[in-house]
């Protein structure tokens, strides 16, 4: 008696068939899954059925037929050739091109020295790593905008006018008009260098891999990277030698009131890349620190007792595991930077935003399709730097059995 | 006789490893580089920080009318504070309304008094007390700052936040003083020790009165109206990055979980939105919202620029925390799942009891770093035309008074900036210490 009375207890009490579906937890993840969904379609929908009524009431239309029309303004800053005569479409890959340039030119400075910070922060004299903190937390704890628009507005922009320029090095000028240094202009023959070039770049990679491979075989070791190194440079500096120097330099000059020749870069460019360079550097700082010091110190007594020459304890055994820190979140930086080079906008620096989210768009009002294409760029960039993040990701994790 | 062992005293370290000139050797004269690098770098630190309190202080300008008698005075060499003095209500309180300004402190002031029971030893609700002030603070400060005629419901929602103030008072006050809550307390007080409906009955009736006796209160305000187009500087700054904090942990926590989630079609779209968010600019989805809502609405509906700012902030932040929560969710071992499990725990009370904590707890540091860049990051609604801390800064330049005076303000508003993102970090690394003290043992 006791025991079918307790038996029945426990047993789930009997329900009717609504209420069995509604304590089922599969039936219950399906009916919320499509809720969820129908509510997410809906929202759409009805996001939709407005658009498309604002936009019938304000006679504009969503296509991307306005691309082949003439954008019909100037641009301060391209590196394709661009008139006011040339299409939107044209407007939308002198945006992309800018914003690419910025991010690269920034990203390349801005590890340069966040690696030098990172290292000075390690450093175990006082003086050093204290000037080194005092760096990174006075440029990161204040936002990146102020700095690009002071560096604008308090630096380049005061400097003095194109006839007193100030000359960092020969050629190398710098005034209110922008940054100008000279301009290389390749000769007949700068093919053949070029060829050079990349020929000893193939072969210094395939003697690392052989020396690589003949080391596992055999223990016999070799100084495949610095005989590596002397190759990719000395090969094509005979190669320029031996063609006859094919290269000429064009020097800028003051001409009326404005420096002609070479290449220069609007102030708003300089502003924007010391700016962006400087407040990367010290994410990238804090980078190389917490990967550095993420290399247990038992690994540099191994290396110790392994009686390792010390540029192989840093080469074979701690870069290796630092970089597996450090890597993934650099990457994250260099997207950051990529996506903060939108800030251009606040100086008018023609970047992606601010020549196609703000002129190209108030021009043509066609927002719907601007703002997509903007957007997709961006995405394609994160999206693919990701994809190949997580290649490498998955190839440098460490291999649990 | 029993000999006990005697040890003598350590004897000193050798003079040679101690004490300053010892501390120097060691750490700054070491050899040749090491002195060459001390020497660089103490010569760097005395130029930079020479430079600027020679600039800042020793010739600055304290006393002038407008630019032009600065740069008479002193030229470049030396700072013009008068025009930022002249210009720093503006760059606080943007062009609200100088009568009113009153209603901004008080209303941070509340929130300060109102977090205050957080930092006091013996307050045990203070998860509640953290609750109210995010979830019941807001209609009061709204209150505070829009002013404007009020209907009803308007009405009850500010009483509901000032009872939420006087309840986290009386709560924090009763607990240090009796040990109990002040329910409890309450219930005690007037019904006895033991009945238990009855206190709850009394219990009911009490918040019931303090909430008719704030209504009351409340219907007797009457603040004037503040467009929000006259709210900036400062506080257009701490409004916005207020809002998008208290509103980037929830979403974040919820579209984290959604990720994470077996159910595909929530998965699916957890990650579309945060992957979205998380590849563009800020200032691209700024820039959509400002021009874009208008159109995403029905004919005739006008959003205020302020709320899309805001929508936009928090939808980006919201991303952004997602993935740092996905961080702490990824730490977490599959035994504390298994055990939660073994436990007969179902999905939202592992979650929040078991997973939730920990996560929380590790991801602390990420956390704070994402508010501190979301608060540098609100200098973006600039770009779109709101006049925050950063562009009241600009304005002054523009002055016609105080024309190209940009470095000065500039270098003020710095200084708040680092003011609050140092103070942030810094708690942070506090907290984190003091939490892991019972883990890393």
């Amino acid at each position: 008696m006791a025991i079918t009375d307790s038996r029945s207890s426990t047993s789930p009490p009997e329900r009717s068939g609504l209420a069995k579906a509604f304590f089922d937890a599969r039936i219950r993840s399906i009916v919320f899954q499509i809720l969820t969904l129908a509510g997410v379609i809906g929202f759409f929908w009805w996001l939709v059925d407005n658009t498309i009524t604002n936009l019938a009431a304000r006679s504009l239309s969503a296509g991307f037929g306005f691309l082949d029309v003439s954008a019909g303004f100037g641009i301060g800053f391209t590196l394709i050739s661009y008139t006011e005569g040339d299409t939107y479409l044209r407007v939308f890959a002198v945006g992309i091109l800018n914003t690419l340039l910025v991010a690269v030119v920034s990203i390349v400075f801005a590890t340069i020295l966040g690696l030098l910070v990172g290292l000075a922060r390690l450093s175990t004299n006082w003086i050093i790593s204290g000037v080194a903190r005092a760096y990174v937390e006075l440029l990161r704890n204040t936002p990146l905008l102020l700095q690009i628009i002071a560096w604008y507005f308090g630096v380049f922009n005061l400097l003095p006018r194109p006839r007193d320029s100030v000359v960092l090095v020969e050629g190398f000028m710098l005034n209110n008009r922008g940054f100008y240094m000279p301009g290389p202009v390749p000769q007949d023959g700068w093919g053949l260098v070029v060829a050079a070039f990349v020929l000893a770049l193939i072969g210094a990679i395939t003697l690392y891999k052989y020396e690589e491979a003949r080391r596992d075989r055999t223990g016999k070791s070799f100084p495949a990277i610095s005989s590596g190194i002397a190759m990719v440079i000395l090969v094509p500096m005979v190669v320029f030698l031996a063609t006859g120097s094919p290269m000429e330099w064009t020097m800028p000059v003051l001409q009326g009131f404005n420096l002609v020749g070479g290449i220069s870069v609007p102030p708003s460019f300089c502003a924007l890349i010391v700016a962006l360079s400087a407040y990367t550097s010290c994410f990238i700082a804090e980078i190389v620190r917490s990967g550095i010091q993420s290399v247990g110190k038992g690994q540099l007594e191994a290396a110790g007792a392994l009686n390792l020459p010390a540029n192989w304890t840093l080469r074979r055994v701690v870069l290796p595991q630092a970089m597996r820190v450090i890597i993934p979140p650099l990457i994250s930086q260099y997207l950051n930077v990529t996506k903060n080079s939108s800030l251009a906008i606040a100086i008018g620096f023609p970047d992606l935003v601010s020549v196609w989210m703000n002129t190209s768009l108030n021009q043509s009002g066609r927002a719907i399709p601007i703002v997509a294409m903007t957007m997709a760029f961006y995405c394609i960039v994160s999206l693919s730097v990701s994809l190949v993040m997580n290649r490498y990701n998955r190839s440098v994790q460490l291999k649990e059995r | 006789m029993t000999i006990v062992f005697q040890p003598k005293p350590s004897r000193p370290a050798p003079s040679n490893v101690v004490g300053p000139a010892a501390w120097l050797r060691q750490n700054l004269f070491k050899d040749i580089p090491n002195t060459l690098m001390t020497i660089l770098g103490l010569y760097i630190a005395v130029t930079v920080v020479g430079w600027v309190l020679n600039w800042a202080v020793f010739n600055a300008v304290w006393d002038a009318d407008n630019r032009r008698e600065c740069l008479d005075m002193v030229g470049r060499s030396g700072a013009c504070w008068p025009g930022v003095a002249k210009w720093l209500p503006n760059m606080i309180y943007g062009l609200y309304p100088k009568d009113q300004v009153w209603r901004i402190n008080l209303g941070f002031l509340a929130l300060i008094v109102w977090m205050i029971p957080l930092w006091m030893g013996g307050v045990k609700s203070k998860v509640a007390i953290g609750l109210s002030a995010v979830l019941l603070y807001p209609f009061l400060a709204s209150y505070f700052f829009l002013g404007g005629s009020k209907g009803v419901v308007w009405s009850a929602l500010i009483a509901l936040g000032l009872s939420g103030f006087v309840w986290v008072w009386a709560t924090a006050i009763c607990e240090r003083v009796t040990g109990l809550s002040v329910g409890e307390w309450i219930g005690r007080r007037f019904a006895g020790a033991t009945e238990d409906v009855k206190q709850k009955r009394v219990r009911q009736i009490a918040a019931l009165l303090l909430f008719l006796v704030c209504y009351g209160v409340v219907s007797q305000w009457s603040l004037p109206g503040v467009r929000t187009q006259l709210w900036g500087g400062l506080f257009l700054t701490l409004v916005i990055s207020g809002i998008g904090i208290t509103f980037s942990l929830p979403a974040g926590i919820l579209l984290a979980l959604g990720r994470r989630s077996n159910m595909p079609v929530i998965s699916l779209l957890s990650t579309l939105f945060i992957e979205l968010f998380r590849s563009v600019p800020l200032i691209t989805i700024l820039f959509m919202f400002n021009t874009m809502l208008p159109l995403f609405l029905p004919e005739g509906t006008s959003v205020n620029q302020l709320v899309r700012a805001i929508v936009a902030v928090c939808l980006f932040a919201a991303a952004y925390m997602a993935e740092v929560i996905r961080g702490g969710l990824q730490a977490i071992p599959k035994g504390q799942y298994e055990a939660a499990a073994s436990l007969g725990l179902g999905y939202w009370q592992t979650t929040t009891q078991v997973i939730m904590p920990q996560a929380l707890k590790i991801m602390i540091p990420t956390i704070v770093g994402n508010f501190i860049g979301l608060f540098k990051d609100t200098t973006l609604v600039s770009i779109i035309g709101l006049f925050d801390l950063m562009n009241m800064a600009r304005a002054v330049g523009e002055d016609s008074d105080w024309l190209g005076l940009f470095i000065e303000p500039f270098f003020v508003v710095s200084l708040i900036y680092f003011v609050f993102c140092f103070a942030m970090s810094s708690y942070s690394i506090g907290l984190e210490r003091k939490l892991s003290a019972g883990r890393d043992r």
